[in-house]
């Protein structure tokens, strides 16, 4: 089942065209959407809710057109507009529960779904006060909160680590995870960081000037390479050399060795190397490719 | 071995899986909301100041109508006439409270939260048009039921004004849905709350200020038909001409023209503004 599927959309503003020809699908699960500002994130999510028609293209959000069954998906998803969107007189715990009873439900399960939805994002005593009075971090947890209270399939976050500081990003991104796998809703999720994704997504689209550049699972992107990282304690010249002795290709690195694998006799050699010269091993680890790296080749290579 | 008390247990997500209504429940769901937020009830206590106030205010001439009712055993005060004479409280409240309903959704961006529901723009415009008028008809509607009920309850010699009081009623009604629609339409154009309140009050001012003038400068002249269309300029006696023309009755010294004419300007009037609302927010859900 796709949560997504798009062919061949296209959105054209007077004077601009937002969306290429794009063609892209996504599965359940975390899918980050990648792309610099102003590359048509904002508006794929508009029309995905079935709030803008597309100019050409056809778009299926949990397996529903966009064109026709545009109430019927807005019923089954949840949506966190990238900017401010929260009334400064009311507390969160009013508006949480209007936008429950907005998405359908009756009162007293939006009341009880408001409670449990504010604890979720971690929202306590002060979901009682105005939001006029709360910080961004609180903000975005409300935004997050009337996304998810009515229990939707899929939401939609559109940029929900903005203006956070670097721990209130931190939990954002481990509550978007959650909501992933814990909670069981597929996520669609914009950023222009792609470091933030790479540690929640399992699927990433990238999407520059309205066009697809690419569409994976992240362990296409973050594939591990052929290259081990080693780090002793001291001795390292004397490791370097006895790894070379026995036929390993080493690269010194500073404090650290690279060593191409050959096979999985290579971790043996490293360790018996290790072992024999009594050196105190810090360090052994897969070198990985970053999502930078590959992002910044496939603009570089468009 | 008991647990100890006080212990909050992490349940961890749960689902929903109870019913789901329509967007004609979410409708009536904005329509309550709206209301509640016109009195201020689940706002924080300085926005239920001046709504409560303006509806005490509004009850004062019903409650020292009845009081001299039942002592002088005389009516002092026609049911028709209330709104005629308490238009300055009306209009006080209409541009206080209309910026309340609409003005927030725009300025802070709260619509897209309810155009990714299942609510279309149209119902959204529905529900806080209702809430207003609803909010306006009580504040019309109760002192005269309580007028009506204080009436019955003293037994004057004859029969009650019944016919008056529904036709007070029913021109209430009417009353609230041009106010309405003209308070959440300027409202909505100024989306800044003090903005919207200054604009509503100005146009209120404006219209009395005009019908009077244009009546002074007609009736000097000697052209008392066109005096009294010039009347109509203002609201509040453009509603009251369309009673007299509906129900009959006292005029309070004003002289209105005759037959459907003003019925017409009233109808014609709701439909341009509720159109301009449409148009209003066609173009904000389009953003």
């Amino acid at each position: 089942m796709h949560i997504l599927a798009t062919e061949g959309l296209t959105k054209s503003f007077p004077g601009v065209t937002a969306l290429d020809r794009l063609t892209v699908s996504a599965g359940p699960g975390v899918t980050g959407l990648v792309g610099a500002n102003g590359a048509g994130k904002s508006t794929l999510i508009k029309m995905l809710l079935g709030l803008l028609p597309p100019t050409a293209g056809t778009a299926q959000v949990l397996d529903l057109d966009v064109a026709t069954r545009g109430a019927d998906i807005r019923r089954l998803v949840g949506y966190m507009p990238e900017h401010d969107c929260l009334p400064p007189d009311v507390s969160a715990t009013e508006l949480v529960i209007h936008f429950a009873q907005m998405s359908g439900l009756p009162r007293a399960a939006a009341r009880e779904r408001a409670a449990d939805t504010l604890r979720h994002v971690g929202l306590y005593e002060e979901r009682y006060r105005p939001i006029g009075g709360y910080s961004t971090g609180m903000k975005q947890r409300v935004k997050l909160a009337q996304a998810l209270v009515q229990d939707p399939r899929l939401v939609f976050l559109d940029e929900p680590t903005n203006g956070l500081d670097p721990q209130g990003r931190d939990d954002m991104l481990a509550l978007i995870r959650r909501i992933g796998t814990e909670f069981g809703i597929s996520v669609v999720v914009t950023s222009h960081l792609l470091g933030e994704l790479e540690r929640i997504c399992d699927h990433v689209i990238v999407i520059d000037a309205g066009r697809l550049l690419r569409s994976s699972a992240i362990t296409d992107f973050t594939q591990a390479t052929q290259v081990l990282t080693v780090e002793v304690d001291e001795g390292t010249e004397a490791l370097a050399a006895r790894l070379a002795e026995a036929g390993e290709h080493v690269t010194p690195q500073g404090r650290v060795l690279l060593v191409r694998v050959r096979g999985p006799q290579t971790y043996d050699t490293i360790r018996d190397a290790a072992a024999d010269l009594e050196l105190c091993l810090i360090r052994l680890e897969q070198g990985r490719h970053r999502i930078e790296d590959v992002f910044r080749e496939e603009v570089a290579g468009v | 071995m008991s647990e100890s008390a006080g212990v909050i247990h992490d349940i961890g997500y749960r689902h929903y899986d109870g019913p789901r209504l329509g967007s004609g429940y979410a409708t009536r769901a904005l329509f309550a909301y709206s209301l509640r937020g016109i009195f201020g009830l689940g706002r924080p206590a300085r926005s239920k100041v001046i709504p409560i106030f303006l509806a005490l205010v509004m009850l004062l001439p019903a409650v020292v109508s009845i009081a001299i009712l039942a002592m002088v055993k005389q009516r002092t005060m026609e049911y028709t006439q209330l709104a005629v004479f308490m238009q300055p409280v009306l209009a006080i409240f209409l541009a206080s409270q209309s910026p309340t309903v609409v003005a927030p959704d725009l300025r802070y961006k709260v619509l897209p939260l309810y155009l990714s529901r299942p609510v279309t723009v149209v119902q959204y415009v529905v529900a806080k048009l209702a809430a207003m008028t609803l909010a306006l008809f009580l504040l019309i509607g109760v002192p005269l039921t309580l007028m009506y009920v204080g009436e019955l309850l003293v037994d004057l010699p004859g029969p009650p004004e019944t016919m008056q009081y529904v036709a007070a009623m029913v021109s209430g009604l009417l009353l609230s849905v041009l106010l309405a629609a003209l308070g959440l339409l300027l409202a909505s154009l100024t989306p800044r709350r003090g903005l919207g309140v200054a604009s509503v009050i100005a146009v209120y001012l404006l219209t009395s200020a005009v019908a009077v003038a244009l009546y002074g400068a007609f009736e000097s002249l000697g052209r008392m038909t066109a005096a009294s269309w010039a009347v109509l300029v203002n609201p509040v006696s453009l509603v009251d001409a369309v009673r007299v023309w509906l129900f009959g009755g006292g005029t309070a010294g004003m002289t209105y023209p005759d037959g459907p004419g003003p019925a017409l300007i009233a109808l014609a009037l709701i439909v341009v503004l509720v159109g301009g609302l449409a148009l209003r927010y066609r173009k904000a859900a389009a953003r």
